[in-house]
């Protein structure tokens, strides 16, 4: 994974550009996730609209607020769902073409992965600021937009890491669902979904400091409220530091799942 | 000339959990420290191939033929001895021997699903470094010996199991790998899509003096492909001859059908079985060995004039049940 060749860096390109293909076939879910956004954006301004109407004092702009939740969704439906294409490929036993070939499994799924987000998260971006912006009637700094997608990016691409890690534990589960429900409900909670981490209480945000959640959902989506408390090149360490941990769990667990192919057979 | 494949003494054992009996204490201590056992899925298997052999490489459910591809691909190590494929130790040469060799696993697919073959190729093109210009060319090829053409633009989920076969074959062969390994490329399959998969099996290796290592149950394959059988037992070499020499030691018994102008033929001859009878018609199992087939037809014409009659060998499946029967009682070394 450190030294790539030019030839390597064409073999996972060729992954990227085969999962932008079947993407492009399986438009269903895309739309899905497009109509979700309507739905939860629309039901969270609606929220803080009557929120705000009852005179109750929350701690943040209604309107920063919804564009949060959109930058937050956005990073989150980004994330293609590879936990489960790759359980499928070890399940049928796909996997053994996979292994025999001359590139990285690793690799090749987490480019697949990237390539699905190169579908997904334009189309799924211009969704979210569209109905940001319409149920709002306001947008951020488009300078604040800016700072803002390059670390969605690196964001998404964390998600794609850690849905890659989860698919890897098929080697050893049947089922990596309740892994993946767990790591869910785990990012909703500390990444800080629905609400910003500032408005937990103080031994939650402890808590959650302690995940990499907050650096893939929280921190990014706090840069849209424009508060100036997200510091750009602190959060770009935090997400190089969580980066390097994640890719160092997916190797091991690789690693490990090999060794206990060849120790357990299958 | 350096054998295509090489293995001296190859051991492969895998470790199997095995339940503590006893109290809900014992099996509670077994979810944090499984007793496990060793259970040997390949044991001291030796055998060379030449370069451009096309030999079967049988033996019945559990006897190590998928575990020795595995290993001949690089994908498992060994517990001891040696492999060498095409003068790589797949182990520790996988990468350098992937661009070398193909693999075909009649239950599983290379193809993406949802989109056309030639999307997959492409991928493939790719991943084995193809040169842009050669990749067009293999392409054009094997879609004209594969008969692949509008197949390469139906996405995959539309094929027959027969169309996806082919394409699976061809994708297989895409990078001109020096050497075949094909785990039961015919399962499933009906008997016209079969034969043409043999067929074609068969007419590319012959053309490109490919190497094929082939496992299948369906003895037709084996039969239309390979020259060579190789038997494995229990991880252990049981029989390693052409197909012609499995057939002669461990068939002894013949196929005999006579048409009669009696009824019914009643032969009391020792080693001489009715295996079906009709009007007319009565259909032998014989014991070669114990009485000559002269014997017998001698015997047939003093009780009635015969209309017809065919003699066969009994199928090669019956064989393989012979062999392995043997191995069971230990008779075969």
């Amino acid at each position: 994974m450190c030294h790539m060749t030019l030839s390597d860096v064409a073999k996972h390109a060729a992954y990227a550009r085969i999962a932008i293909a079947q993407g492009r076939r399986e438009r269903g879910e895309l739309y899905g996730r497009m109509v979700f956004f309507v739905v939860i954006l629309g039901v969270f301004s609606s929220l803080w609209r009557a929120v705000g109407e009852t005179g109750l004092a929350i701690a943040a702009d209604p309107k920063a607020l919804v564009w949060y939740l959109a930058a937050t969704e956005w990073i989150l439906l980004s994330a293609p769902q590879i936990h489960i294409e790759i359980q499928e490929t070890i399940r049928r036993g796909d996997v053994v073409y996979r292994l025999g070939q001359p590139a990285s499994f690793v690799m090749a799924e987490f480019a697949a992965g990237m390539g699905a987000v190169a579908l997904r998260m334009p189309v799924l971006g211009a969704m979210a600021f569209a109905c940001a912006f319409g149920f709002t009637r306001w947008t951020p700094p488009l300078a604040t937009i800016a700072l803002f997608i390059p670390f969605a990016v690196a964001a998404v691409a964390m998600l794609v890491a850690l849905h890659l890690w989860i698919g890897m534990l098929a080697f050893w589960m049947q089922d990596v669902a309740p892994v993946f429900w767990l790591t869910q409900k785990l990012m909703f909670i500390f990444g800080g979904l629905m609400l910003p981490l500032t408005l937990y209480p103080a031994f939650m945000q402890r808590a959650a400091a302690l995940t990499p959640f907050p650096v893939m959902l929280f921190t990014p989506a706090s840069l849209m409220r424009g508060t100036g408390a997200v510091r750009p090149l602190i959060l770009a360490r935090d997400l190089v530091l969580w980066g390097a941990a994640m890719t160092a769990a997916v190797q091991w667990t690789y690693r490990r799942a090999m060794a206990g192919l060849t120790v357990n057979g299958g | 000339m350096q054998p295509a494949v090489e293995l001296r003494e190859l051991c492969k054992s895998f470790r199997v959990r095995r339940p503590r009996a006893g109290g809900l204490g014992r099996r509670l201590s077994s979810l944090f420290a499984p007793r496990t056992e060793a259970v040997p899925a390949v044991d001291r298997l030796s055998f060379s191939i030449a370069a451009g052999e096309r030999v079967a490489f049988i033996g019945p459910n559990g006897a190590g033929k998928s575990t020795t591809l595995k290993l001949l691909a690089g994908i498992l190590q060994p517990d001891a001895g040696e492999v060498r494929v095409l003068g790589f130790v797949p182990s520790r040469q996988r990468t350098e021997l992937a661009f070398q060799i193909g693999t075909v696993f009649g239950q599983r697919s290379q193809l993406w699903y949802q989109l056309p073959p030639r999307d997959t190729f492409d991928l493939l093109g790719r991943v084995y470094d193809i040169e842009r210009r050669e990749h067009a060319r293999r392409i054009e090829t094997l879609t004209s010996v594969f008969a692949l053409g509008s197949l390469m633009n139906t996405p995959v989920r539309h094929l027959s199991l027969g169309e996806r076969m082919r394409c699976e074959i061809a994708a297989s062969l895409l990078h001109s790998p020096r050497m075949l390994f094909l785990d039961e490329p015919t399962i499933g399959l009906d008997v016209s899509a079969k034969a043409a998969i043999r067929e074609l099996l068969l007419a590319e290796s012959e053309r490109e003096g490919r190497t094929l290592l082939l496992t299948s149950h369906d003895t037709g394959d084996m039969e239309s492909v390979c020259e060579r059988v190789i038997v494995i037992h229990q991880g252990r070499l049981l029989w390693d001859d052409s197909i012609g020499a499995l057939r002669k030691s461990f068939l002894t018994a013949k196929r005999v059908t006579f048409w009669s102008e009696a009824e019914r033929l009643e032969l009391m001859l020792p080693g001489v079985r009715v295996v079906a009878s009709g009007t007319h018609r009565t259909e032998l199992e014989i014991a070669s060995d114990v009485t000559p087939l002269g014997q017998v037809v001698d015997a047939a014409l003093r009780q009635s004039s015969i209309k017809d009659m065919v003699i066969e060998d009994a199928p090669l499946d019956e064989v393989i049940r012979a062999l392995y029967a043997h191995a069971e009682r230990g008779c075969v070394t």
